[in-house]
């Protein structure tokens, strides 16, 4: 298969995101939560323009990717995703980045998730 | 450019919501807002004192709920002094009616849908006189799936513009109980730009709104009274010393 010429490849957005829930949460479990609530939201047609994908997920944290021109729909599709199998959840956004290495360097790579648990550091 | 300051200010905790005043404010701290007011209704518990937790803002402030318009009027008397932000739980006609005729209402929520009692030009109108700020709940979009969240839009996009063309302070708000119900700054404003919101007016929404309404009832010390304020310090002083010769 020959692989498309840059200029004429979809450009994208990758969203670096962080879970707060419940409970662990598995990849497939996570992409159905966020394809039926953008589905719910944006309906067939606003999904495929979005063309939203769960890039990576590992642990509490991931990458999203979607449509360049269609980002704010993207991350309203996702701040509507409220339970995964009956965990409460709470995606949230750390940033948006042209290019995987950079979402993942700026926004993923040493950042502490928070956790509900621990609260102590608002505490001291 | 300084960094535009983010505020939420319709926050419920313990006993109203699940989670303590702490966790709130450090999940709001890590979402990246400036400040958050605690408004849990006036019937279930005192309200809050207003505190700096780790570096974020913690405003005191009340929901109130009642039937009654006289009865609503004194609750207000009675919370000014004391919160910083006042939040009208509306819903029907008459205490819609009287939240947006009474100054010292900061925010009225709740105010029902388009077919029974929601924001009309009347109450726009004098909500812009009275600068009581309306809130555009945006749980209702979250939160909800289908046949509802649809009129929810739909009633959004009404109140949006009625809002734009009185001129109505207005703010967003995600209505929080808990910390699965809290959503960022700019996942509100993605979600505010659904019902046709521009990214200038979300912003006004959950920041330069919300900070005029903690401004309005924090004075500085140049305060003198609505609409007056000492704005050359310096001035003043020299004047009154020559008074007292």
């Amino acid at each position: 298969m020959k692989v498309l010429p840059p200029t004429i490849r979809e450009n994208k957005r990758y969203l670096a995101f962080e879970l707060i829930a419940e409970g662990p949460v598995s990849r497939d479990e996570l992409i159905r939560e966020i394809f039926s609530a953008a589905g719910s939201l944006l309906g067939d047609l606003g999904s495929s323009e979005c063309n939203i994908w769960l890039f990576a997920f590992e642990g509490m944290q991931g990458v999203i990717s979607c449509n360049r021109e269609n980002v704010c729909q993207t991350r309203a599709a996702i701040a509507t995703v409220t339970h995964i199998k009956g965990k409460r959840v709470n995606i949230h956004i750390l940033g948006i980045s042209g290019t995987v290495l950079g979402a993942t360097k700026k926004y993923l790579e040493g950042v502490d998730i928070f956790n509900p648990e621990e609260q102590s550091h608002i505490n001291e | 450019m300084a960094r535009t300051k983010f505020y939420d200010l319709n926050i419920h905790t313990v006993p109203e919501g699940k989670n303590k005043i702490e966790e709130m404010a450090g999940l709001a701290k890590h979402f990246g807002y400036a400040g958050i007011a605690i408004t849990n209704p006036s019937n279930s518990c005192k309200p809050e004192k207003p505190v700096v937790l780790g570096g974020i803002e913690v405003f005191s402030g009340v929901e109130l709920k009642t039937d009654n318009a006289s009865k609503l009027h004194g609750l207000v008397g009675k919370y000014r002094q004391i919160t910083d932000v006042i939040i009208v739980h509306g819903g029907s006609e008459n205490i819609n009616r009287a939240a947006v005729e009474n100054s010292n209402v900061d925010i009225l929520s709740n105010f029902g849908s388009m077919k029974d009692n929601g924001l009309n030009h009347v109450l726009a109108k004098s909500a812009q006189e009275n600068d009581v700020a309306i809130s555009f709940d945006l749980a209702e979009i979250i939160g909800q799936r289908g046949g509802r969240r649809v009129r929810a839009l739909a009633n959004f996009r009404k109140n949006l513009k009625l809002v734009r063309k009185y001129d109505v302070p207005f703010i967003l708000t995600s209505n929080g109980n808990s910390y699965y119900d809290l959503r960022a700054p700019r996942e509100l404003i993605a979600l505010a730009r659904l019902f046709g919101m521009t990214p200038e007016e979300a912003t006004y929404g959950i920041s330069t709104a919300p900070e005029q309404i903690i401004a309005k009832n924090r004075p500085s010390s140049n305060y003198v009274f609505k609409g007056v304020e000492i704005v050359n310090p310096t001035l003043y002083k020299i004047s009154s010393e020559g008074d007292e010769q």
